[in-house]
């Protein structure tokens, strides 16, 4: 083996290389299909023209400005989907009288998805962040109470049991027992929901819109700037890769497979 | 009050879905446990000896019959009574050391105070050095000496001990059967340990108590006086724990059922 090869195989074991390295064909082939002009060019630009758009609306600040819009509207969403969805799915899991009660309720609004509330909200609200946060609140809040609801019955009884012999009040088998237990159920929870709400926020930004990633790509089609709808395609996969590997995953690796609750495959 | 644990005429009759009637698992049972004793329940399975020690523990509650520990009626799970669970039970998101001292600081101890008798108790039963260690890092083994350490370093009046040793292999489980002769010899709590393997009843206990088959009633107390320390490679060629453990085991085999 040369040493050429050596350095070769070292750098595609870089993690930014093996998030990166699938794109590459993709990229490539998309790229030719360009190059050999079986479609005209102002309706499937190729990444070149991609990349300097993306420099473009860099640099007017237009992209930065939309992009902040949409993840402050995603975390806004997510942090009150999360604060109502855990306390809500804790009592529906642990409470038979209320799971009763609000069960049919919870399947009934489930139902009704998020982009069916828009007309009506519209009306409401206009187009306004009330909306948009609504929107994505309803998407995010529905997989936290049920991952939520299911972690805390499927704790094992004799933990609640062993707390309770060692002098564990109800209070503080909730804190210590209950919700930690949970908590694989509610980072799964979070992760779909996280995944659901940022789409609905794209639907959303797209019949609200005033701004936003979403906006831009509808913008866009009255310009008839495909280049645009595509960079915003992009942005859209790129950041969720970010927000899942930045995120989602650390949380998961600090929780779930630091305790063992999950088998890691090997 | 050092009476210890009183049962007096314990019942529990439960109604069992699938047979669509009524079940007694436990009929009209007395016993009595003195503060320092270790006495082992022995019956074959599904004689309601983890019923029994449910009901002891406060999980479930008794159709009749009663119950004090110490002169107090018990309702309800205590820290008076620390179980020590087939399953272990420990809480996968704590550290062996804060799985310890899980029960002192559901008692107010300051951390530093709760550490140490955590660490204390963690090197009594062989685990030094594993502290900072999760529960799923450990063998099954280790993992039920961090049970028995986390109900130890609550000082219990009662150890409430349900088949502790089942899960473990079988090597294993004789290592942990003579490091808890040892470390009872050593502190006489006083432990309620339920059993379905005849030698390890004897092995253990000062006194072995044999339920009937369902619904559970004692059928016989035996006395162990087998000196002590206890050792495997003493008794197994003793004849006096030979004929003690061939007595018992022809009672739980005629046992009517």
């Amino acid at each position: 083996m040369t040493r050429a090869g050596a350095v070769a195989r070292h750098l595609i074991a870089t993690p930014a290389a093996r998030t990166l390295g699938p794109f590459v064909p993709i990229v490539a082939a998309w790229a030719m299909v360009v190059e050999l002009g079986v479609f005209p060019r102002a309706f499937f630009p190729g990444p070149l023209e991609v990349v300097r758009a993306f420099g473009d609306l860099v640099y007017k600040g237009i992209l930065p400005a939309y992009l902040q819009d949409s993840v402050t509207r995603l975390a806004v969403g997510a942090a009150a989907g999360i604060a109502l969805g855990v306390p809500f799915g804790l009592l529906v899991g642990l409470h038979a009288a209320s799971y009763r009660f609000f069960w049919p309720i919870v399947i009934f609004f489930q139902a009704i998805g998020d982009i069916a509330w828009l007309p009506i909200l519209l009306i409401w609200f206009g187009f306004t962040l009330t909306t948009m946060t609504f929107v994505i609140v309803y998407t995010v809040i529905f997989p936290v109470i049920f991952n939520t609801a299911l972690g805390v019955r499927t704790i094992a009884p004799d933990m609640v049991r062993a707390a309770q012999s060692l002098g564990a009040g109800s209070h503080r088998i909730l804190w210590e027992v209950l919700v930690p237990g949970a908590l694989p159920n509610i980072i799964t929870g979070l992760r779909n929901g996280l995944g659901y709400g940022w789409r609905a926020l794209i639907a959303a930004e797209i019949i609200v819109g005033t701004s936003g990633i979403g906006f831009m790509m509808f913008d866009a089609r009255r310009a008839g700037s495909v280049v645009e709808m595509i960079l915003g395609m992009i942005v859209l996969g790129i950041l969720w890769y970010v927000v899942d590997a930045g995120i989602v995953a650390p949380l998961e690796r600090a929780t779930i497979e630091r305790w063992g609750l999950t088998k890691r495959e090997a | 009050m050092g009476d210890g644990l009183i049962i007096r005429d314990l019942s529990k009759v439960y109604y069992d879905v699938y047979a669509g009637q009524h079940v007694a698992a436990v009929d009209r049972v007395s016993l009595q446990i003195a503060t320092g004793e270790f006495v082992s329940i022995l019956g074959p399975s599904g004689c309601g000896k983890t019923t029994l020690l449910n009901i002891v523990a406060g999980f479930i509650p008794p159709t009749h019959g009663e119950i004090t520990l110490n002169g107090r009626r018990i309702q309800g799970p205590g820290p008076d009574r620390g179980v020590v669970f087939q399953s272990f039970a420990l809480f996968p998101w704590k550290t062996v050391l804060d799985n310890v001292a899980f029960g002192l600081k559901m008692r107010g101890m300051p951390r530093d105070d709760r550490d140490r008798i955590a660490r204390e108790y963690i090197a009594l039963v062989g685990l030094a050095g594993s502290e900072s260690r999760f529960p799923h890092e450990l063998s099954g083994g280790m993992q039920q000496r961090v049970g028995v350490a986390r109900v130890l370093a609550n000082d219990p009046e009662l150890m409430l001990m349900d088949e502790p040793f089942a899960s473990v292999d079988a090597q294993t489980r004789m290592t942990l059967q003579e490091e808890l002769t040892r470390i009872w010899e050593a502190r006489q709590p006083t432990i309620l340990f339920v059993t379905h393997d005849v030698e390890e009843a004897v092995f253990l206990a000062n006194r072995v108590i044999v339920l009937s088959a369902r619904p559970g009633r004692i059928r016989e107390t035996l006395q162990v006086d087998l000196p002590r320390p206890r050792a495997w490679r003493d008794l197994v060629e003793d004849a006096a724990y030979k004929a003690l453990v061939a007595r018992v085991l022809s009672l739980v085999r005629t046992t009517p059922s």
